[in-house]
């Protein structure tokens, strides 16, 4: 049962911030609270106030800006599966979100809620730390942009700071002969884990000139994989193609892959690899 | 779930062992251990375990029942405790021995845990996670303790 608790209903950022500096560890940010109102429900977490910030303005729009999709920290799941943005620009976004949970979740879910809960096996995360993206964060008194890679500290845990607030996300928009992929594997709608694979071909279409791989819900938070890129950076296709193997290995081990009820340790390394495999493939065919 | 460690310290196996029985000092290295009291020498003992995921916080009221031991080389105990806000409960049974080797000591420990309630909602893998990290902060500070004062 859902305990009592003050609903705070600021009207612009600033607000909210100096309600979490104010009230600490006792408030909450509340957006969709797909995830948040079910652990309190629970009784897992308890919080004497909810900052309900779906009423702020500017926060739940798409806009494409200089090759760079800016995403309102409160737009949910059902709005990025839909945006004509991500279906022309980021197919691979599009398609990923379309494939977060189940509707009832993707109707009221943000993306932004789901990145600050980090519940290990949410998987947005992987595929924008793979995009290059850039999160948003803040305060009454700042803004500072933060890459996905420092954004995620462990199982549930951001480097926001107590009085920050998500509210956006910058995704580059892929170069051509870029290739975006992500592939996960899991059981019903919790993937156990997922693979990244964003990459740009060489100007004549035969070398991997960039590649930035991400893996994640395998371990506590998504992991980018900078081993495993150099192994294929710079590489012919062909040569890439040989050395997936070896860098499907790298890339398992960096998983951080925790044994559980959903396969052990070497099991989900091994489904790394076999994932960076097919999504690096995917993702050439695309260039 | 079933953990084991082993740490070697730069110090004679009494000083360990009288270490294991200092229980201010010994619970000082136990991470989120608080209000360690002593309630029958040798036997019965009581503390606080507070832990925490990211939002997730849970404490436990832990009652620690020494249930054998074999001076200078074994220790056998149970730990259990109940967070009621959160309705979950923990049970530790631990095994803690000694071995001298070229004038060191090596330490182990290996412990069955068992978590109940809510609280496995969170997930096999992040409890275990978070057990290897608090043994390991463990192991770490009893050896910076005993090496540190030799």
């Amino acid at each position: 049962m859902l305990r009592r608790f003050r609903l705070e209903e600021p009207e612009t950022v600033r607000e909210v911030s100096e309600l979490l500096a104010r009230f600490g560890e006792s408030a909450k940010v509340y957006a969709g609270g797909t995830e948040l109102l079910l652990a309190m429900k629970e009784g897992l977490v308890q919080y004497e106030r909810l900052i309900n910030v779906k009423k702020l303005t500017g926060l739940n729009e798409v806009k494409l800006d200089n090759g760079t999709a800016h995403i309102g920290a409160l737009c949910t799941h059902r709005q990025l599966e839909t945006a004509p943005v991500l279906q022309q620009r980021l197919p691979a976004l599009m398609k990923l979100e379309k494939n977060v949970a189940n509707v009832r979740v993707r109707q009221v879910g943000t993306l932004g809620g789901n990145l600050c809960f980090a519940e290990p096996h949410a998987d947005p995360g992987i595929l924008l730390m793979a995009l290059g993206a850039k999160m948003v964060a803040e305060k009454s008194s700042s803004k500072r942009e933060i890459t996905a890679e420092a954004f995620f500290v462990d199982a549930y845990e951001t480097c926001l700071e107590a009085d920050e607030m998500l509210t956006e996300i910058q995704v580059p928009v892929p170069k051509a002969k870029s290739g975006v992929a992500y592939l996960k594997f899991g059981y019903l709608e919790r993937p156990s884990v997922g693979v990244a694979v964003a990459l740009t071909l060489s100007d004549d279409g035969k070398s991997v000139g960039d590649i930035k791989i991400a893996v994640g819900c395998a371990g506590p938070a998504p992991k980018s994989v900078p081993e495993s890129e150099a192994i294929l950076k710079g590489k012919s296709t062909d040569e890439a193609v040989h050395r997936l193997a070896e860098a499907g290995e790298v890339a398992g081990r960096a998983a951080r892959a925790i044994s559980d009820l959903h396969g052990s340790q070497e099991y989900k390394e091994h489904i790394v690899g076999v994932l960076l495999k097919r999504a690096f493939q995917n993702a050439v065919s695309q260039c | 779930m079933r953990f084991e460690k082993e740490v070697e310290i730069l110090a004679p196996r009494e000083k360990v062992w009288n270490f294991i029985w200092d229980v201010d000092r010994f619970i000082a290295c136990v991470p989120g251990c608080k209000e360690a009291k002593t309630v029958e020498a040798g036997k019965r003992y009581s503390a606080t375990m507070v832990e925490k995921v990211g939002p997730f916080r849970v404490e436990f009221p832990t009652t620690i029942e020494v249930l054998e031991t074999e001076e200078l080389s074994r220790i056998k105990a149970q730990a259990s405790g109940a967070d009621n806000k959160i309705g979950s409960r923990m049970k530790i049974e631990l095994n803690v021995h000694l071995r001298e080797q070229d004038g060191k000591t090596m330490l182990g420990f290996v412990a069955g845990v068992d978590i109940l309630g809510k609280l496995a909602a969170l997930g096999h893998g992040i409890i275990k996670r978070k057990a290897d990290q608090v043994l390991d902060e463990f192991a770490q500070a009893v050896k910076k303790q005993l090496e540190g004062d030799s």
